[in-house]
């Protein structure tokens, strides 16, 4: 026990507050695989409509584009932002986008339809927070933001691997249902995500670019738990839309903003399935 | 209590911005909903415009649950939570008197307020949303938590005894509208709890912050704008514990139902 600044009895050790983040750490762990297992229920359920060999091989080939023109993208120019300041444009965004908007049009209509359509949108936005937080700990490690908070530093790992978590539980239903996973970044705002971490400098710059992110997230799957039709699709997104919120409210604290400014989290901010480029 | 690193004016400032938010909110809401009513049923949210922007207040929630089909669970759902909602502003209301919170850190006094303003308009919407359903408001306490509450209380003594009473409802509030999510009949209650939950769970976050500086004698940095160089490390990640909000600890419908 110690003595808090205002003279009161604290009720808890410094070695109390670790093993209850321990015991949540493994509560964590421990929910994982329920997840996972109601995911594969829902793939179950939405294994309806099977696309053709060939559409899943054309699929597959444009994620696996994705990924290294979308999340190593972020990376790659956040390193040409951190190295070279007569950077006019950003080859690597302009490259990425001409990749999606080619895999869009080429593409024609989804396979990811109904209720998948809004679980592939949601894989992409978890890809997309994957690359952003990651792109930033690498700048930050190289010393390209400045002087980097440890509870910064501590935020985006931890969110970026939660993150990818929610990513594996989206992906697991695309794939029980008999979809090919998305592992890039197949949205039509990611050049201007990529261009915009391209130019950021600092430490604050990040946070706001990933309460974007965040914001985005948690209101397009409050959009899904009640567009969805599957009650697996609606109980993964109503359980993971508060965790994103609470990223929000952390990067708002950080950022000096109130960190709970609505009475009910809207949707004005949440990404439209249109943005998917496959 | 930090009351040194407090820029007082700029939280009024924040705190009026968002209060005249919330209230054009409802207001737009409440025009816009008579023309939602108007609208092709499947016309697609993403090409509504800015009208969907202002279905964002309580008062969105509640038009688009009137016509909706609701059973007897449903109802049931919308009272225990409105009896959530009502233990909590009971809580954070006894709270606010408390002389080492009236006359503590203002960030937290703040909060209070704020937060017990926003329990308050939960609560009238799952009420309005019973109503409509054809069921009876729910003005009591969650009993269950209510128990808790009264054994609790006489034991606070300080404002993190404070803190630790307010996760846990925080947390029961969160964990049960996401179950509720996947327990009621139609979309627009779904819609109406999690629009809500996100909002508990990010009460039960700064909470856990605010938790974890106490402890770490940071009470300093418990401001709006606080010091973020000095952030203790764990300050970082201590508020979002779960990659998937749990629902283990989630009320059952019939817990807070009119009976």
């Amino acid at each position: 026990m110690s003595a808090g600044n205002g003279g009161w009895e604290l009720p808890i050790s410094e070695g109390e507050l670790s093993r209850l983040t321990k015991d949540l750490d493994e509560a964590h762990r421990e929910y994982l695989p329920r997840m996972h297992a109601a995911a594969a229920d829902l793939g179950e359920e939405l294994r309806d409509t099977q696309p053709t060999r060939a559409r899943v091989a054309e699929l597959r080939s444009a994620s696996r584009r994705g990924f290294l023109l979308g999340a190593g993208g972020v990376a790659a120019a956040m390193a040409l932002a951190a190295c070279s300041s007569s950077t006019k444009s950003d080859p690597m965004a302009s490259s990425s986008s001409g990749a999606m908007s080619g895999s869009a049009s080429a593409s024609g209509s989804s396979v990811y339809t109904g209720d998948l359509e809004i679980v592939a949108l949601a894989t992409a936005l978890e890809n997309q927070a994957v690359g952003a937080y990651g792109a930033a700990l690498a700048a930050a490690k190289a010393g390209k933001l400045g002087t980097v908070p440890p509870a910064v530093g501590t935020f985006a790992t931890t969110a970026m691997a939660q993150h990818a978590d929610h990513a594996k539980a989206w992906n697991a239903i695309l794939t029980g249902a008999g979809k090919p996973a998305i592992t890039g970044v197949p949205l039509s705002n990611q050049p201007a995500t990529l261009k915009a971490l391209g130019a950021v400098t600092d430490v604050a710059g990040v946070a706001n670019l990933a309460l974007e992110l965040e914001n985005q997230a948690a209101q397009t799957y409050l959009y899904a738990t009640y567009n969805v039709t599957s009650a697996g699709g609606i109980a993964t997104a109503a359980s993971i839309a508060p965790v994103e919120a609470m990223h929000a409210a952390i990067l708002n604290f950080v950022l000096g903003q109130y960190p709970v400014p609505d009475d009910f989290l809207p949707t004005d901010k949440a990404a439209s399935p249109s943005l998917l480029t496959v | 209590m930090g009351e040194e690193n407090l820029d007082t004016r700029l939280l009024a400032g924040l705190t009026e911005q968002s209060q005249d938010l919330n209230s054009d909110a409802v207001r737009i809401t409440r025009e816009a909903l008579a023309e939602y009513g108007q609208q092709e049923p499947d016309r697609r949210w993403w090409q509504r415009g800015g009208m969907v922007a202002a279905l964002a207040g309580g008062a969105a929630l509640l038009g688009t649950t009137r016509a909706a089909a609701t059973t007897s669970n449903d109802i049931m759902a919308l009272q225990t939570a409105a009896s959530i909602e009502n233990l909590a502003v009971s809580v954070y209301t006894t709270a606010a008197a408390l002389p080492f919170i009236k006359d503590g850190n203002k960030t937290v006094a703040a909060f209070i307020a704020k937060t017990t303003a926003q329990h308050t308009a939960h609560g009238q919407a799952f009420n309005a949303a019973a109503t409509q359903a054809g069921g009876k408001a729910q003005n009591a306490p969650d009993p269950k938590y209510a128990a808790v509450v009264k054994q609790t209380l006489p034991t606070i003594k300080t404002p993190a005894d404070v803190v630790k009473l307010a996760i846990t409802l925080e947390d029961v509030a969160a964990q049960t509208y996401t179950s509720y999510v996947s327990q009621v009949s139609d979309a627009a209650l779904r819609r109406l709890f999690a629009s809500v939950a996100p909002v508990e769970a990010q009460h039960r976050s700064v909470l856990l912050a605010v938790q974890a500086l106490l402890a770490g004698n940071d009470a300093a940095l418990i401001a709006i704008p606080t010091d973020a160089a000095k952030l203790p490390a764990a300050a970082g990640s201590v508020g979002f514990p779960d990659a998937f909000y749990p629902t283990t600890n989630a009320s059952p419908t019939s817990e807070g139902a009119v009976q």
